[in-house]
């Protein structure tokens, strides 16, 4: 609960949102509190409307709480406005979406080269081209979304939200529209993410992944219903194996 | 502070790249946006199309024409008057006393008018001319001093002009208009020869220089001779005796007119409030004339280009609100990533402007085409599209785009996040 801690790169206070549909209002965050540090890999899970997209997005600066605070890094993030909001989404944090969201007509490097054409970052080709070398993408940069297959995709979108050395990575549900086989692989991209030293977060719905991180919150009806904490289960696939030993 | 200062400028170059370089992202994403939509794009960008082609098509003819009139006016020389003997149509036949303009009033204005350079009477008067076995019908034979040429700019370029001596002696010379020489089947030899204009015989002195025709109007199809002569011949104009009289420069040409104006008045004693017997036509005048045609032309040029800019402005929002509808998601993502809505704005502008711009090149495009076929009229005066009516037309089609892009581009710019990136 202290914001001050060196360690703390998210915390939420008493976060709750609310969304008005029509003369109803839907809680779909009714009150969460947590805080997660540096290097942490932490899975999300819960069912099907519980808020785990509420509030990645909330996380992600993507949408601001209705009430409580979040404390990124630190600085209270839960009443800046529009412009500094996407700044901080541009610099610090890594979203990676369940449906890839690359640009289409645009090459694999162009679209991991946008954050850094908002935030006016230097060096941007190297960048990219070295965010595409981490996600094993080199030989794929001039190919356009329509010439990738999705696992692909998702890989470039991952070096798109690398690009910028975010101190998060938000990933919400980065495996849904995959294979296993697939999924299995971008998972191991985020072990070796984290063994470098990367904090990241996934919304997840398979146990499989889940039992790769080292913390799995469970969300119920928009409150926390569990928060454990687990040494990590042995990786199955041997790409994830080598990536944990190197 | 020195360091700072020192920095200053660097920071500043690195913002204007950076600058420039998202504005050339920006108009490269409208490229391929455009590339993508080829069909859509022409289509609704046909108003602009249409806009730009009439402001260069217009512009370029009204100019073509304006230079034309300016250039011709000028040769004729822009400082000197027509005074007529006029009576005012509300006056007919009101018991006015006929009405007088004599070689006397004329000495009066030459010797008072100080804002006068040179003065000439212009007795004008068609009769046939014939020379050897040809005959030429209808010859306007102008009757005037020497001073006419220079008055109007108009000299002989072989043989001479008469003099004041054959002037006042009324004497049978003449000098031919180029068109003569075609008319009468005959070469430059005929100076030193006779014609016969009328019942009289007319020593040839010279040839005057060709100066075309304007409007089909042929002005070497003219035979000048003295006015005194011209009187002689027809003694019936000695009371309706025209003049012309020049300015001494362009600066006393109102002056000057209300000099003739003050000295006539009083010689044919007109009270105050009477209108005047004489009419003074001024040739500078003739510019301000062609000025209204200009500017109904610009009028009608105005109202084209307003309603089509319109309507193709419309079309250009509509296309830009569908494309914002279409790529709501990429709207989404860009603001995930970073984009502000700022960013956002301009983008959609510029792609709206891009558009439009194209519209307009393809409008430039156009005009060219359209100015050049007029061009190849026979009769047409010499046309050019001028550089500025380019940038008039790409300057109106890229303002239209920032008017109508502006609705679309705000839309795009005020999305959630979130809620874009859910569209279906
Ligand atoms: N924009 C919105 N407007 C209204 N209600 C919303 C909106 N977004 C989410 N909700 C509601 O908030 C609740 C939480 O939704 P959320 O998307 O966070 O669930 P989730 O845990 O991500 O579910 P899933 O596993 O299906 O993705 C749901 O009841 C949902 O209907
Ligand atoms: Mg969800």
């Amino acid at each position: 609960m202290i914001a001050g801690d060196a360690q703390t790169v998210i915390q939420l206070i008493d976060v709750e949102k609310n969304y008005r549909v029509g003369t109803e209002i839907v809680r779909a965050l009714r009150g969460v509190s947590l805080s997660i540090n540096e290097n942490e890999y932490v899975a999300i899970m819960g069912p099907s409307g519980s808020g785990k997209s509420t509030m990645m997005n909330i996380l992600g600066c993507l949408d601001i709480a209705s009430r409580g605070s979040y404390l990124l890094s630190g600085h209270d993030v839960s009443r800046l406005s529009q412009s500094k909001l996407a700044r901080i989404r541009g610099t610090r944090i890594g979203f990676v979406f369940q449906t890839f969201e690359l640009l289409p007509r645009t090459t694999a490097l162009k679209n991991v080269q946008l954050p850094m054409m908002y935030a006016q970052t230097s060096n941007k080709k190297r960048r990219a081209l070295a965010a595409l070398e981490r996600v094993g993408l080199t030989d794929r940069a001039t190919h356009r979304p329509n010439q990738l297959s999705g696992g692909q995709k998702q890989r470039v979108a991952i070096a798109r939200a690398l690009a910028q050395e975010p101190d998060i990575i938000l990933a919400d549900e980065p495996t849904g529209n995959l294979d296993s086989k697939t999924g299995d692989e971008i998972m191991a991209i985020f072990d070796s993410l984290h063994t470098e030293g990367q904090t990241i977060i996934v919304v997840t719905h398979e146990e499989g992944i889940a039992a790769r991180c080292h913390r799995v919150i469970r969300l119920l009806d928009g409150r926390i219903a569990s928060d454990t904490r687990q040494t990590p289960a042995p990786a199955t696939n041997p790409i994830q194996e080598k990536a944990t030993v190197a | 502070m020195i360091g700072r200062i020192l920095r200053f400028p660097g920071r500043l170059v690195r913002a204007s790249t950076s600058t420039l370089l998202r504005t050339g992202q920006n108009v490269l994403t409208a490229f391929v946006q455009i590339w993508a939509n080829k069909g859509r794009s022409v289509l609704t960008t046909l108003g602009i199309v249409i806009a730009v082609t009439s402001i260069i098509t217009v512009v370029s003819l009204v100019d073509g024409f304006g230079q034309y009139l300016t250039k011709m006016l000028r040769g004729y020389g822009t400082q000197y008057m027509i005074v007529n003997p006029y009576v005012p149509p509300a006056m007919r036949g009101r018991g006015m006393r006929r009405v007088t303009l004599n070689i006397r009033d004329i000495e009066a204005v030459r010797t008072e008018c100080t804002d006068l350079r040179r003065i000439t009477p212009f007795v004008f008067a068609q009769a046939e001319v014939a020379y050897a076995s040809e005959t030429a019908e209808d010859i306007p034979i102008r009757g005037v001093t020497e001073h006419y040429q220079t008055i109007r700019n108009f000299f002989v370029d072989a043989g001479r002009f008469f003099g004041p001596v054959d002037v006042d002696n009324g004497a049978y010379v003449c000098v031919l208009g180029r068109s003569l020489l075609q008319l009468l089947e005959c070469d430059e030899s005929i100076i030193g020869d006779y014609v016969q204009i009328g019942d009289a015989r007319f020593l040839v002195l010279g040839l005057l220089q060709s100066k075309g025709s304007v409007f089909g109007d042929d002005q070497d199809k003219t035979v000048m001779i003295p006015y005194t002569t011209s009187l002689k011949l027809w003694p019936e104009r000695r009371d309706q005796v025209p003049f012309l009289a020049e300015a001494i420069d362009e600066d006393h040409i109102g002056s000057a007119e209300a000099q003739i104006n003050r000295v006539l008045r009083e010689r044919h004693t007109i009270q105050a409030g009477q209108p005047d017997d004489f009419r003074i036509d001024r040739q500078d005048q003739e510019l301000k004339q062609f000025d209204k045609v200009r500017n109904i032309a610009t009028g009608v040029l105005a109202g084209i280009v307003s309603i089509s800019l319109l309507v193709g402005g419309i079309g250009i929002m509509n296309v830009m609100l569908v494309s914002v509808t279409e790529r709501t998601r990429e709207i989404g993502l860009r603001k995930s990533v970073g984009g502000r809505r700022r960013d956002i704005l301009t983008q959609f502008l510029t792609e709206a402007v891009v558009l439009c711009t194209f519209g307009g090149a393809i409008g430039v495009g156009f005009g060219y085409v359209l100015t050049n076929l007029a061009a190849l009229h026979p009769q047409m005066v010499e046309v050019q599209v001028s550089s500025w009516s380019v940038v008039l037309g790409i300057g109106f089609s890229a303002g239209t785009g920032v008017v109508f892009g502006l609705v679309p581009a705000f839309k795009a710019a005020i999305l959630h996040p979130i809620d874009a990136l859910r569209h279906e």
